[in-house]
């Protein structure tokens, strides 16, 4: 009877049906990437199959300052508008859990309407409420990581308080203060240390959110401060084999934080 | 919520999201620490007052300044007349009653359900078979999902534009071998859109699909068997109906994932097609005259649609969650 039944158990062989779908849809799923490879990676390609390998796409992209720049802006946005957040949540999460944990609600809804409402929405409010001010406020930068701030507060409050509650937070506190130790200080030397691995996760999750962030980046910032994606917009209609070397970079990026964040997922699963 | 977290870009964890780790908000965040809370309250508060409090006001000052200050801002600019200048509803009159927004929001809720319908569909019988098959092959697969649930915004744009565009690969090659859909296809219109949303949509559902499977138990099969249940029956009225508050709360977050994305509809038609987010966008920033009246209004029937579709979802997700501790 056993042999018959559906569930993968390991060792089990894939049905046939199973293994043919499976690989149609992966397939489709990896098409549009292979084409921008192979197209970024030839000097034509009009008939079936493309002529002229060159490397010219990728040399022209990493000669090209504008490029550096706009991987530099990128960098800097994610790095840090992440440990703004990071150091935001972890503060106030220390009032939820040695303060008052009535809080908690109050964080969590507020922290999880940034999923609700996403890019369009965000940008625009930020624009209209700040811009021609005359502030420091109105300036396009402060504007840009403010939103990025709120853009991942979902993914690293997530990660801070799953990590918060698998530790049993509250009570290394009460075990700390029995033992002389003020509340902050055990949140900083017996908690912090304690959850670090579990921010590592959400922190490369949300850092790969803002590197493919485009949304913010145009409305906000546009052409003044452009990161990444702005420029591939940027020169998408100009040089399309310029743009092909641009999309596998993003992706090789994004894909290697993805990889990095699987692995750690694995490891830690692992572990418990 | 649970399941939304991977709402817009990359869908790393949400293997684990819909599953154990974003699974708790609602109900079983608080229960466990219910004795250790009520003994703090018992005790006097008297060792620091308004002090503790200090570590929270970075947060807030951030919050209310990038999140709900702009909203606030957002709602207010729609119920204050562009004309009158009064309180009302004349913006959303307006809305309403013009064809250019009217179009808008019927082209925004027609790609967001079809590509949602469509996307469940194949990722319901992927998850199927990736649960059927041996980890190997799932691991394969689920990596692939994982690596390509990336790839969209304008990276997907572009590369839908070299495939399909008016001198993309595909459509040199249909024209080449007579083959009208290929030759014909038209990218930068809705059903050029549509095709771009289903890809983004399939590894999306398929990954928040998949923990789901695991609830169906395998002795269910041998039992629906040895009651003489045919395999139409075994799936429509065992698989399917389990499986029912998954799929629906993944539905609702593909409706939402595809109502606002913004990227992947800029880069290939401009602000030249009449959808939401493209049309709320050009109110604010733009080659016309900013008008945030009239995009307020749009905004706010954007974030009603949202809105709906997180309570929709949430009230799935902890159907879900429900019917698995049952079994």
């Amino acid at each position: 009877m056993s042999a018959k039944t559906k569930a993968a158990a390991p060792g089990q062989k894939t049905p046939l049906a199973a293994k043919i779908f499976l690989a149609l849809v992966a397939l489709y799923l990896l098409i549009p990437f292979a084409t921008t490879l192979i197209y970024s990676l030839f000097i034509e390609w009009t008939d079936v199959l493309p002529s002229g390998f060159t490397l010219r796409n990728y040399a022209e992209l990493f000669g090209n300052m504008t490029f550096w720049a706009s991987i530099g802006r990128t960098l800097v946005l994610c790095l840090v508008s992440v440990v703004i957040t990071i150091a935001l949540l972890l503060l106030a999460m220390y009032v939820v859990v040695a303060v008052n944990r009535r809080l908690g609600r109050f964080m969590q809804f507020v922290c999880m309407i940034p999923y609700a409402l996403q890019g369009v929405i965000l940008s625009i409010g930020i624009i209209s409420l700040y811009t021609g001010t005359g502030t420091v406020l109105s300036n396009r930068m402060m504007m840009l990581f403010g939103a990025y701030t709120i853009l991942v507060l979902p993914y690293i409050y997530q990660g801070i308080r799953n990590a918060l509650n698998a530790i049993d937070a509250q009570m290394l506190i009460q075990a700390a203060e029995m033992l002389g130790c003020g509340r902050f200080r055990a949140y900083v030397q017996v908690v912090l240390p304690n959850i670090l691995s579990g921010i590592l996760v959400s922190s490369l999750l949300a850092e790969s959110i803002v590197f493919g962030d485009f949304v913010l980046a145009n409305n906000i910032a546009g052409t003044n401060y452009q990161n990444i994606q702005v420029f591939l917009q940027a020169n998408m209609a100009r040089s399309s084999g310029l743009s092909s070397a641009i999309v596998v970079v993003i992706f090789l990026v994004v894909g290697a934080v993805t990889a990095a964040v699987l692995k750690l997922q694995q490891s830690s699963a692992r572990k418990a | 919520m649970a399941v939304s977290v991977e709402t817009q870009a990359p869908a790393v964890s949400s293997a684990s999201a819909a599953g154990a780790v974003a699974a708790a908000p609602v109900a079983g965040a608080q229960t466990g620490s219910e004795p250790a809370a009520a003994e703090r309250a018992k005790r006097p508060q008297k060792r620091r007052g308004w002090t503790g409090y200090l570590p929270f006001l970075p947060f807030l000052a951030v919050v209310i300044g990038y999140e709900l200050l702009p909203l606030a801002q957002l709602v207010g600019n729609a119920f204050i007349g562009k004309e009158s200048e009064a309180f009302g509803l004349e913006n959303f009159i307006k809305v309403f009653t013009t064809p250019l927004y009217q179009q808008s929001i019927v082209n925004s809720l027609w790609i967001s359900v079809v590509s949602a319908l469509v996307g469940i569909v194949v990722a319901f019988l992927a998850a199927r078979f990736a649960y059927e098959s041996s980890p190997r092959v799932r691991n394969a697969f689920t990596l692939v999902l994982n690596m390509m649930s990336n790839f969209s915004g304008v990276p997907l744009a572009f590369a839908f534009m070299i495939l399909m565009g008016n001198s993309g690969v595909l459509t040199l090659l249909g024209q080449q071998w007579g083959i009208p859909f290929l030759a014909d296809f038209d990218l930068y219109t809705g059903e050029g859109l549509l095709v771009l949303y289903i890809y983004f949509q399939i590894p999306l559902a398929t990954l928040l699909l998949l923990p789901a499977f695991s609830g169906i138990k395998k002795e269910w099969r041998e039992a629906a068997t040895i009651l003489k249940a045919t395999t139409f029956d075994y799936w429509f009225k065992i698989v399917i109906p389990n499986l029912m508050p998954s799929i629906l709360g993944t539905l609702s977050v593909l409706f939402s994932n595809a109502l606002a994305a913004y990227a992947t509809a800029y880069a290939v038609v401009m602000n030249n097609y009449a959808l939401l987010p493209l049309q709320i966008t050009s109110k604010f920033k733009g080659d016309v005259q900013i008008d945030n009246a009239t995009g307020g209004a749009l905004a706010v029937v954007l974030i009603l649609l949202m809105v709906a579709c997180t309570l929709i979802n949430n009230y799935f997700t902890k159907r879900a969650s429900k019917g698995r501790e049952i079994v």
